[in-house]
């Protein structure tokens, strides 16, 4: 039943919301960035292939094993920020990043060699993006930020980032907006900054231009928001 | 009448046998005749290998054991003693040499550098985040027992331990699975590879 909802969906997505992300997305290349963005999300190859699989919970927490080592158990990811809280995610966000890091269109040469197609397969990525979406997501009190900028940066998370990410920062599966509340302050900071300054890879052009003025007192201000809206 | 007395006697005899087979399986269990006469030459025969270049596989979880057999039965995993071996021995010896292994214990070596183990201690259980080195628990589980997937390591010959990292670190092991590893070799020093064996031989 959920495999022939993510087929409808995925047919529906290539339709209709990739067609005129396209125009889009060319008008928005990042100026300073050193990766053009020629189609964000492009829904084909083995993202569209590991979308249409149904992801199997229980296999998917065995193939997470090879992540634990940085994501940690649970994958609460690292309160340092280097690694981000996977748990709670959305399926289709997970996909899309691990096939975008795989493809090289995401810039992340930690993991890259570690996602490797050696290393997973097709089947896996589903299975994997399964299980932690059926994991908690909670919001580690020590890898929240200082709290010292709240109502800046409630004011700008309601400005800039709600129409997206959700009252509650709880991004919207459907069209691949990941759930952000409670994720950590530094891993936020760090992401948002890759994203603003065109270095992550596949950006979504929208966000590039809502935080394309930020300045590092925004992005803190902001993150320290996100880092304590809570998950659920 | 005969039927009546025969009965109890074959009862009898069927009980026998499934006490002995029982109390075989808890207490004494049967070492397969290919481990006595091939294994245990090199890796002795209760998996705890006493020679520091061989492994020891007591302990192995029996897919992880099967696996490896099978993969170098096909030559996929390459060793010249290995690769010799694994082709003359059928799939049932496979199953009953893992499942064998399986069930022992594995001894653990004396320290020889308590702070060089200490060291080792903490890569093993956090790795390094800025440098992006995983840590090693988290496939070989916190106490170095392994997996289905991944190896046993805990009281595993240092001198094997680092042979592998070599191995991994230089592409020596070409196989699929091995990417990993290779990578984590990569972003490992010397030190830091004897510092974790020294570590997991104690355990």
């Amino acid at each position: 039943m959920k495999g022939i909802k993510v087929n409808f969906f995925v047919k529906a997505m290539c339709l209709c919301l990739c067609w005129p992300l396209f125009g889009l997305a060319q008008s928005s290349t990042p100026a300073t960035g050193d990766i053009k963005i020629q189609v964000w999300n492009e829904l084909r190859g083995e993202k569209l292939e590991a979308l249409q699989l149904k992801g199997d919970v229980t296999r998917g927490a065995e193939a997470f094993q090879p992540c634990q080592g940085c994501h940690r158990r649970g994958a609460v990811g690292s309160p340092s920020g280097l690694y981000p809280r996977l748990a709670g995610q959305h399926a289709t966000v997970l996909v899309e990043q691990i096939a975008d890091i795989r493809a090289g269109k995401r810039v992340n040469p930690t993991m890259a060699p570690f996602s490797d197609e050696h290393v997973l397969t097709t089947q896996e990525i589903a299975d994997i993006a399964a299980y932690l979406q059926s994991l908690p997501a909670r919001s580690l009190p020590e890898a929240r930020g200082p709290g010292r900028a709240l109502d800046r940066g409630g004011k700008l998370y309601g400005t800039d980032c709600v129409v997206c990410h959700g009252n509650r920062g709880e991004g919207d599966s459907r069209k691949f907006m990941p759930l952000i509340a409670g994720q950590h302050y530094q891993y936020l900071i760090r992401e948002m900054v890759l994203i603003r300054d065109g270095k992550r890879g596949n950006a979504n052009p929208d966000m590039v231009k809502a935080i394309g003025a930020y300045g590092s007192d925004d992005i803190e201000a902001v993150a320290d928001y996100i880092s304590r809206l809570m998950p659920h | 009448m005969v039927r009546n007395v025969g009965m109890p006697n074959v009862n009898a005899l069927l009980l026998g046998i499934l006490f002995y087979g029982g109390a075989m399986a808890d207490e004494v269990p049967a070492v397969p005749a290919m481990v006595s006469q091939v294994c245990a030459a090199c890796h002795g025969v209760d998996g705890n290998s006493t020679i520091p270049t061989i492994p020891k596989l007591a302990g192995s979880n029996p897919e992880y054991l099967l696996r490896e057999l099978k993969d170098f039965s096909a030559g996929k995993r390459k060793s010249d003693i290995m690769g010799a071996i694994a082709p003359t021995i059928d799939s049932a010896d496979m199953k009953a040499i893992a499942a064998y292994f399986g069930k022992q214990k594995s001894t653990s070596e004396p320290v020889q550098d308590a702070a060089l183990a200490a060291v080792g201690k903490k890569i093993f259980l956090e790795g390094d985040e800025p440098r992006g080195l995983p840590a090693c628990a988290g496939c070989h589980e916190e106490d170095g027992s392994g997996s289905k997937r991944f190896p046993h390591l805990a009281g595993q010959h240092r001198q094997y331990l680092m042979d592998q990292m070599q191995k991994f670190r230089n592409d020596v092991h070409t196989y699929p699975s091995a990417k990993f590893m290779r990578e984590v070799a990569k972003r490992m020093s010397e030190e830091e590879i004897k510092a974790v064996a020294e570590f997991l031989a104690a355990q």
